[in-house]
């Protein structure tokens, strides 16, 4: 057989058997095994063609390792909860991002989707296990959130209708005429008298506008209820750093507006397809009737029945809480300077 | 006269002769382009499923098909039948041998191909059954690998079973449509005298010799009038003794006036590629969403309408109303031809309108979408690479004033061959001035108003 025949079956064997097998071993065994650092590959597919792949993984403690994350489908989202601080941002089909990172405590986390996908978008989520290498089958059990326990010894009914027994939707008990203007509830503030007890970020937490500007009547009988509902306002925007606010409002647009829509409307463009309309923050009289404590509950816990999935296990207790804070500035028209 | 305002480019580039006669010619570019398809079939199958970030739709339905209706089939006819790689392994395996002369007997079951299937028939339906399921093969990395790898496997088993390039003569779809335009291209595949052959008694470039084999693609080059089933594989080049063989340049379009050799078969091709064109600019440019969605397969009933509807606008409506146009021609200008004469041989006006349709239709999404090439070519599976620096590069679509422009004048020029072509046509019908130029003017009013649909979708 003459060499360059010789040469050119080589060429082929290259080509069909060679080429496929460098690309292949390259990119799921050399590549892998050459890494300075464990690489975990995720793919992220929309949820309704199977969500992250794969969807669990564990890492030890100490363990550096690098998170490839490679959009398969459709635009996604990727950031990693409760309280790692990373978002990957955008990662557009056929394009991969990765973060390097090293846990350095067991526990349990979550990668998530925070760009709307798909219909079943929020159900997008993977599991960290951080494993002690010591004790790999022990890992810190979940602890009870203070604030729902709390809410649970209370008697409340964190998924009850909205508490009131009344629908989202239906005609509000207060009646607030225009948007409350927490500016001009700063400069009222000083010429109403405020009971002690309002005064306490803690105590407002677990007690609803509606119920302190009930009392902000009975101790100011002369002021008109449009000034009491610009000072409640105030009272309830006044106490988060604008940074922290800023921050709350960066995870509400990623997390929250799809369905509750960007200005806290309830229309986000995923609205439609939950199985209870989204509750619109915007709307002034129906918020006002909520309790910071259960608001914090609901995201953590999510809803039952309502579509709200639980954001509890992406987010620490102080982002919830910055949120909360966030969605009580939505139905404000103006808020005050920062303290 | 045949040869005559020709230009012999082997005569004039002796060196152009050299290398077409090196039998390492042909096989270092199929391996070339077959490296370049095994990658795209990769690609499909193991690369990510976004098809604008993966080599293989990426390369395979832009890059490629630009260069081939833009570039090589107007004006170099069925040059992609050279280097085209998926006969190649067949081909090779059938010969035992890459680039040497293999032995004598190939390596097959040596069937006889039905008289029935001698024509493009086959490859007229695999056109369309492609068509119908393009939107699907276009976009989904997987599917476009597999249909790759099918023609692949069936341009092996073909070689299997039959002799010579059976799959590429009357199978392949693609090979269809590139032998029926490249009566347009000024590039031709000839004997220089005829007589040659005529008196040459062992006839080396159909038996074949120790210097190349007979033609793979079963034409003798002594009765070549037209480009349509020459695969410009030069294999007789090799093996003529006589060095009878010629590659002219010529006017574009020579062969469209060879009424001999006109057939159903073709004309139907010439229907199906027309037809195609439109249905894919109304489905892909126009406005109607719905459409796309059924093209799309988002409901397999309205899918199937959606093809119902596409083959029977290929195979019966086009055509329907061509017949009428004929038969509103044999109305004005009595001819003594029939009427399925006159609509084959009419029929051939079609053929620069749907190149200039196809070319100005693949512009539009070619210059807009070119600039992924860039970026699937430093990371071709998706995978995160950057082989070359340009993984990150930007979507960039190209001249998206300069399109509507090009278009325009894609088409025109398209349209003025065709009227030329009917005219000159008419003329083979009636030997004088009038009745040609009245029995050309439904046909020709056809061609115009296929035009204006096509410039309506365009320019909106």
């Amino acid at each position: 057989m003459e060499r360059r025949e010789v040469a050119a079956w080589v060429a082929v064997g290259l080509i069909v058997i060679g080429l496929p097998s460098a690309v292949l071993g390259y990119q799921h065994w050399l590549r892998l095994a050459a890494a300075e650092q464990r690489v975990i590959d995720i793919q992220a597919y929309a949820p309704e063609r199977g969500g992250f792949a794969p969807d669990a993984i564990r890492v030890a403690v100490n363990e550096p390792v690098t998170l490839r994350f490679a959009a398969m489908d459709v635009t996604h989202g990727v950031a990693l909860g409760p309280g790692l601080g990373v978002d990957l941002g955008h990662i557009d089909p056929g394009k991969v991002k990765e973060i390097s990172l090293t846990f350095d405590r067991p526990g349990t986390y979550t990668y998530y989707c925070n760009t709307w996908c798909g219909p079943d978008h929020w159900r997008m989520r993977g599991t960290i296990q951080v494993i002690d290498p010591a004790n790999p089958d022990l890992l810190p059990a979940a602890q009870p959130d203070p604030v729902i326990a709390a809410l649970i010894a209370e008697g409340v009914d964190i998924d009850a209708q909205h508490d009131a027994g009344r629908k989202h939707g239906d005609a509000p008990a207060l009646i607030i005429e225009r948007p409350p203007s927490a500016q001009r509830g700063a400069t009222l503030f000083g010429s109403v008298t405020i009971p002690p007890e309002v005064s306490d970020p803690a105590w407002r937490r677990s007690h609803p506008p509606a119920h302190v500007l009930e009392l902000l009547r009975q101790t100011n009988r002369q002021a008109p209820q449009a000034d009491l509902i610009d000072v409640v306002a105030y009272l309830w925007t006044t106490d988060t750093a604008p940074e922290t606010l800023a921050a709350a409002e960066s995870l509400y647009n990623k997390n929250c507006a799809a369905c509750h829509g960007q200005t806290g409307g309830g229309d986000g463009p995923a609205a439609g397809t939950t199985a209870e309309k989204p509750v619109a923050f915007a709307d002034a009289a129906y918020l006002f009737e909520r309790r910071s404590d259960v608001l914090y509950a609901k995201i953590r816990r999510g809803g039952m029945g309502t579509d709200m999935p639980n954001f509890g296990t992406l987010f620490t207790p102080e982002e919830t809480w910055a949120l909360v804070e966030y969605l009580w500035t939505l139905p404000v028209s103006a808020l005050p300077e920062p303290r | 006269m045949l040869n005559e305002g020709r230009f012999d480019l082997l005569a004039r580039a002796p060196l152009l002769k050299r290398m077409l006669q090196a039998r390492a010619f042909q096989p270092a570019l199929m391996l070339a382009t077959l490296a370049v398809f095994t990658l795209a079939i990769l690609t499909g199958l193991a690369g990510t499923p976004a098809g604008s970030r993966n080599f293989g739709i990426i390369f395979v339905w832009i890059v490629w098909w630009a260069l081939l209706i833009v570039v090589l089939v107007p004006f170099f006819g069925r040059f992609w039948c050279t280097v085209c790689p998926v006969p190649a392994p067949g081909e090779w395996l059938q010969r035992r041998a890459i680039v040497q002369r293999g032995p004598a007997r190939p390596w097959t079951r040596g069937l006889r191909w039905s008289r029935r299937l001698k024509n493009m028939w086959l490859q007229n339906l695999g056109f369309l059954g492609v068509a119908v399921f393009s939107t699907i093969i276009l976009t989904r990395p997987n599917v476009s690998a597999l249909v790759l790898l099918g023609f692949l496997l069936a341009g092996v088993v073909l070689s299997a079973l039959y002799k010579n390039r059976v799959f590429c003569r009357y199978v392949c779809p693609v090979g269809g449509f590139i032998g029926l335009y490249s009566l347009l291209s000024p590039v031709e595949l000839r004997v220089a005298d005829p007589d040659v052959c005529a008196d040459h008694k062992t006839k080396d470039c159909i038996t074949g010799n120790e210097a190349g084999y007979g033609c793979p693609w079963m034409v003798f080059p002594g009765n070549l009038t037209r480009n349509v089933y020459c695969g410009l594989c030069f294999e007789c080049l090799k093996t003529c003794p006589k060095n009878n063989i010629v590659l002219n340049l010529r006017p574009f379009g020579s062969d469209l006036m060879v009424a001999k050799e006109r057939r159903l078969d073709e004309a139907y091709k010439a229907f199906i590629m027309l037809g195609c064109a439109l249905l894919y600019s109304v489905v892909l440019l126009g406005p109607w969403g719905w459409l796309k969605g059924w093209a799309n397969m988002e409901s397999l009933p309205h899918w199937g309408l959606y093809a119902l509807g596409f083959v029977a606008f290929n195979l019966a409506l086009l055509p329907g109303f061509f017949w009428l146009a004929v038969w509103g021609a044999r109305r004005m200008t009595p001819a003594r031809q029939p009427m399925r004469r006159l609509f084959v041989d009419y029929a051939y006006t079609l053929i620069p309108l749907g190149l200039a349709a196809w070319i100005a239709f693949s512009v539009g999404f070619v210059l807009v979408n070119g600039s992924y090439a860039l970026s699937v070519l430093s990371d071709p599976f998706g995978w995160g690479w950057n082989l070359f620096g340009t993984a990150d590069a930007a979507w960039t679509p190209l001249g998206a004033t300069l399109i509507p422009f090009l278009q325009v004048g894609i088409l025109t020029a398209g349209l003025l061959l065709a009227l030329n072509t009917a005219y000159k046509i008419a003329r083979q019908h009636h030997a004088h001035h009038r009745p040609a130029f009245l029995a050309a003017l439904p046909v020709s009013g056809f061609a115009l108003i296929t035009t204006l649909g096509f410039l309506r979708l365009y320019l909106g």
